[in-house]
């Protein structure tokens, strides 16, 4: 289904729209509040961008001096060349230590790889620790955003699921309630699980150490109790060294949440003693996107989700209407690289604002590159019959003055003098849900030319 | 060819010309804000309390009053030993600190920009403590606040840390509507003593 498609589904239910929208602005907002409380954001963003790129001009090196180190500190290091091998791995890991409870903290590469249910499908339980991925977990459907996985669910709606799989007493939706049920629940699972699986946030190639970083102390309460750790993640998460931390983690939860950083940011170097620590590096796509030179930029993206929290597309048609393992702007560039057929309408399902590109931490041009995916998809797949004939028309009018100045007077004529049921007829998808301005009497170049002639 | 030697050549083939490494200078960052005013402020930001004290004993009892109900309490300060009512061993697994009520640390990292503390696991007995306790109480002195992250790190390239872990404010959530709540899986509560 398009995201044109998937969204107007979203919108036959207007306060729910509207709710959305506001809850994601509310976010947007307390970006805004604290980033304005650091000098030299500015700086800090262009830092953020600089360490990326130069990390992915190198990254083969980085990767090698990574892997070393890690498994000079005791690490077992395994390389994924796509989702298949890395689920096969982690399930391998799991069989070796004949582990039948995982707990996972959030992981947007083990989402990508579809992990959990390759798991499952052996009769290993998977559970998601991350309270917003536990509830889209309980409901069965995928997360709707990379930090806020539930922000399409309503606080009743959590109430009537956890009453149905929990078994906790009708609350109206009191989250204080919930999310005390939430941890009784989730403390049992940490207490008996046999591995934990959690992302990664940030590998450091000069100490082969990652960072790991919750709110909620979900990855932490996973990875000290079970036996065996196992980190999963994309080739892109290097950074140099372990100075450029302050960099990223000034950027990240300011960018996320508003908040000057996450409860917890672990840094795992070595595993505990008596313990397993394995990790495994993941390229699925990454080093195709990284071929390309006006697309390798969105590497860069650390996962902090402003993008979507600001944009008025994502914010308005919600994040199941991407069908994509990463919604909104960011994953509207990351996606056609991934499959260009199945994610072909992404790039169009943005107004070009650029909203998203200013609000980046790392200064990823992220409306540059959904213009460009645009320019190729426009190429490369079909286009629906109205659009291709109403662009080649234009194209031959806009190349021709005379003719262009024709059609303008009868646009203009027909803006002010058609009933509105012709205007707004079914063709006109700008006429859908709004009107279009009364045809002014004369057109900008008229207008121009008159005024020049009075001076 | 196996999947390490394939990604990498790919990424050698792929990648851009070499590009240079910033460099960060973290005099660009200066704010002239006080740096304890700010620590206390983002502490509480992070949903942490804040105090003040003049020795362990006086943090001890402070603490003693402020969780009258506790009954299984961890110090690792000096000279609080009788605070203990239990042992930290190799022995013990992870999973039987489950019921442990107070846990009281050091730290010698503070980060005013953000209220963060630096737990590293020479400090800590055990890995999992200061996430399963109920609630967490950090002992820190005042000179080992820095302003930024950047000095957090430049104090601690010198440290071979196995694991560590910077700390602000108790485990949160706001994944139902947004609304925010305190005590998700880590502490439900966290203080922050200055000395």
């Amino acid at each position: 289904m398009s995201h044109s498609k998937a969204a107007s589904i979203f919108n036959k239910d207007e306060k729910k729209v509207n709710w959305h929208d506001k809850a994601l602005w509310f976010v947007r907002h307390k970006r805004d509040k604290s980033t304005h409380t650091v000098a030299g954001w500015e700086e800090l963003r262009n830092l953020g961008h600089g360490i990326k790129a130069h990390t992915l001009s190198n990254l083969d090196t980085y990767l090698i001096q990574f892997e070393e180190n890690a498994l000079k500190n005791g690490i077992q290091v395994h390389w994924a060349a796509d989702g298949d091998e890395h689920n096969r791995i982690v399930h391998s890991i799991l069989k070796e230590h004949h582990a039948k409870k995982v707990v996972k903290s959030k992981s947007m590469l083990t989402e990508e790889c579809h992990l959990n249910p390759f798991l499952e499908a052996d009769g290993i339980e998977v559970i998601d620790t991350d309270l917003g991925e536990r509830i889209v977990q309980l409901a069965k459907e995928p997360p709707s955003h990379i930090v806020l996985p539930a922000i399409h669910k309503t606080k009743e709606e959590v109430d009537e699921l956890f009453q149905e799989h929990l078994g906790t007493k009708p609350c109206d939706g009191d989250p204080q309630y919930l999310t005390g049920e939430a941890r009784k629940h989730l403390r049992e699972k940490f207490i008996q699980a046999d591995a934990a699986i959690t992302g990664v946030n940030f590998a450091i190639a000069d100490t082969g150490g990652i960072v790991v970083c919750t709110n909620e102390g979900n990855a932490d309460m996973g990875a000290h109790i079970a036996p065996v750790h196992i980190a999963c993640m994309g080739v892109e998460k290097l950074i140099p060294k372990q100075e450029h931390l302050g960099v990223f983690l000034r950027l990240l939860a300011r960018s996320a949440t508003g908040q000057h950083i996450t409860t917890y940011s672990s840094h795992f170097k070595k595993p505990r003693e008596g313990a397993k620590m394995h990790i495994v590096i993941v390229d699925n796509g990454r080093t195709e996107q990284l071929s390309r030179p006006d697309f390798r930029a969105s590497l860069h993206c650390i996962r902090c989700g402003a993008c979507m929290n600001t944009c008025p597309i994502y914010r308005r048609s919600g994040g199941h209407s991407y069908d994509a393992t990463i919604p909104g702007p960011i994953g509207s560039i990351l996606s056609p690289g991934k499959d260009l057929k199945k994610h072909s309408s992404l790039p169009f399902a943005s107004t070009l604002c650029g909203s998203c590109s200013d609000v980046c931490p790392v200064k990823i041009d992220i409306h540059a590159q959904l213009y460009k995916w645009r320019q190729i998809i426009t190429k490369e797949t079909p286009q629906p019959f109205v659009k291709k004939t109403s662009m080649k028309m234009m194209g031959n009018i806009f190349s021709k003055p005379m003719q262009f100045n024709k059609v303008g007077g009868i646009a203009r004529w027909s803006l002010r003098n058609l009933p509105k049921g012709v205007i707004n007829s079914k063709p006109n998808v700008w006429g859908k849900g709004r009107d279009l301005p009364i045809g002014p009497k004369e057109s900008f170049d008229t207008w121009y030319k008159n005024r020049k002639k009075d001076e | 060819m196996n999947s390490r030697e394939n990604i990498l050549s790919r990424i050698a083939a792929n990648k851009p010309d070499l590009l240079e490494l910033p460099k960060v200078n973290p005099d660009v960052f200066i704010d002239g804000k006080n740096i304890i005013d700010e620590f206390t402020k983002k502490v509480e930001i992070a949903g942490g309390n804040l105090f003040e004290v003049v020795s362990n004993e006086d943090l001890i009892s402070q603490v003693i009053t402020m969780f009258p109900e506790a009954k299984i309490n961890f110090s690792t300060l000096k000279g609080t030993e009788s605070f203990n009512t239990l042992s930290v061993d190799a022995n013990k697994a992870p999973q039987d600190f489950e019921d442990l009520d107070i846990l009281i640390l050091e730290s010698n990292l503070g980060v005013a920009e953000n209220g963060a503390v630096w737990l590293p696991d020479n400090n800590m007995p055990m890995r999992v403590l200061p996430f399963i306790a109920k609630h967490l109480v950090i002992a820190l002195k005042k000179e080992a606040i820095v302003t930024f992250m950047h000095q957090g790190y430049q104090k601690l390239a010198s440290e071979g840390t196995d694991f560590g872990v910077f700390i602000s404010g108790p485990s949160k959530t706001a994944d139902i509507e947004q609304s925010l709540v305190i005590g998700a899986h880590g502490a439900l509560s966290l203080s922050v003593f200055l000395m």
